[in-house]
């Protein structure tokens, strides 16, 4: 058990760095859920320049990798004078980032429901508003949910990428525990463990909500 | 100063030079997670102590983020006394990371296939080996290559994050020409079209592969 001094140690530290990982995964996964549900929408009801333009965002998002993204506008912050804290600078590029995925997987439920239901609640006679809010949109988005919430872990995950642009979360923390004691082993294994915790408990509810999509049907 | 042509044409064979190195490395990690993802799903679907510690696997490295994967393999290994050079750190990161991802992509196409299929083959007399080869796995192969697209395509921008332990592709030389020339816009919007270029040509295979492969539905 002596190896694992220096994790047990430095685990208060590493801790605190997981509830920055948490506050930042949150303030991201927010606007990004409520600009995909958007984006999703437009996408599908949207008229033709519209859906280029979301093609056009969909096809660049899905091109390039989030840590280019990230890195770019560590480097052009100063340039353009934009002042902005970088907490919020990351967590602008990591939801615009993830809105694009949260976008298609909802735009997948939204198509994924029977013909027959739009021309059901259109020969009622509702009003396109009417139909999407009690007809379209509860189906769409509890059909959404899983792969809804697996965009979650794999957000949560991303954010482990700011600690390259310098910014301080569990993977930062973990970096600088591993230079005070010279233990990655130890450290890093630490880390692993507490982002799969973090992870897991999401990954298990977004099981549950499978279940309960299935028994729906 | 943005679009220098002589800086651009001092740019470009630099930034292939790194795209060579993340070609064979996104290319090696999804060959060898073709196979590996097969062994873990086949493996996870095995009753006892063998198919938890698959099962086990996969939750493990999918709720965990890769560049904590990769910090652990290249610091943690060499400190344990066996060290791996940086691109075979990331190699191995990448494959453990996205092994279990495939293994979840080829349970999918496992479970497509009806029960019945397996046990009219048991009841024509096939063995295990030949029920598979002949009958099973040719249908799940149809069925996942759209998923297994997508996963090239994220596999293609995982590598980026191997700049973290200084092998030279994309993102490092990125890192480094902007470090050292100041010319910000020029170097990202070379790096963004080489990604973007390697993702549509991985999604254009996968497109062509699907076609190629229609028979089977």
């Amino acid at each position: 058990m002596k190896e694992f001094g220096p994790l047990i140690h430095g685990f208060w530290y590493l801790l605190r760095g997981a509830e920055m990982t948490v506050l930042m995964a949150a303030s991201a996964a927010l606007p990004a859920t409520i600009l995909g549900v958007l984006l999703s929408l437009l996408h599908v009801f949207g008229g033709r320049l519209l859906r280029a333009a979301i093609l056009g965002y969909l096809f660049l998002i899905r091109g390039i990798p989030l840590l280019v993204l990230l890195t770019f506008v560590y480097y052009l912050m100063p340039l353009t004078g934009i002042d902005l804290p970088p907490f919020w600078g990351v967590v602008l590029v990591i939801s615009l980032y993830y809105a694009a995925f949260i976008s298609e997987v909802f735009r997948a439920g939204i198509l994924s429901l029977p013909q027959a239901q739009w021309d059901a609640a259109r020969s009622l006679g509702m009003t396109r508003g009417l139909l999407l809010q009690i007809v379209i949109l509860p189906q769409a988005l509890r059909l959404a949910a899983p792969p809804y919430v697996s965009l979650c872990v794999s957000l949560v995950k991303a954010t482990s990428l700011v600690s390259i642009v310098g910014l301080w979360e569990l993977t930062m923390a973990s970096r600088e525990v591993v230079e005070r004691t010279l233990a990655p082993f130890q450290i890093f294994i630490g880390a692993a463990a507490i982002y799969f915790f973090i992870c897991y408990t999401l990954a298990l509810y977004g099981r549950h909500l499978e279940r309960r999509v299935l028994v729906g049907h | 100063m943005p679009f220098d042509p002589h800086f651009i044409a001092r740019l470009i064979p630099a930034l292939l030079e790194g795209a060579a190195v993340t070609v064979e490395l996104a290319g090696l990690t999804m060959a060898i997670c073709l196979v590996w993802g097969l062994l873990v799903a086949l493996a996870q679907g095995v009753r006892g102590p063998l198919g938890w510690i698959a099962g086990g696997y996969i939750q493990l490295v999918r709720n965990t983020p890769l560049l904590i994967q990769l910090y652990l393999v290249y610091f943690g290994f060499s400190m344990a006394g066996f060290g791996l050079s940086g691109f075979a750190s990331g190699l191995l990161a990448l494959c453990a990371q996205n092994g279990g991802y495939v293994a979840e992509i080829y349970r999918g196409g496992l479970q497509s296939v009806s029960s019945r299929q397996f046990e009219a083959g048991r009841a024509l007399g096939m063995r295990r080996w030949t029920l598979y080869t002949t009958v099973i796995l040719p249908q799940v192969i149809a069925r996942v290559i759209p998923p297994l697209t997508n996963q090239s395509i994220a596999i293609i921008k995982d590598t980026s994050q191997v700049a973290a332990i200084a092998v030279m592709e994309i993102m490092k030389i990125t890192e480094v020409w902007v470090e050292t020339s100041a010319n910000t816009y020029d170097v990202f919007l070379g790096a963004a079209l080489i990604y973007l270029a390697l993702t549509s040509i991985a999604g254009l295979v996968g497109k062509l592969t699907e076609r190629r492969l229609a028979f089977a539905q």
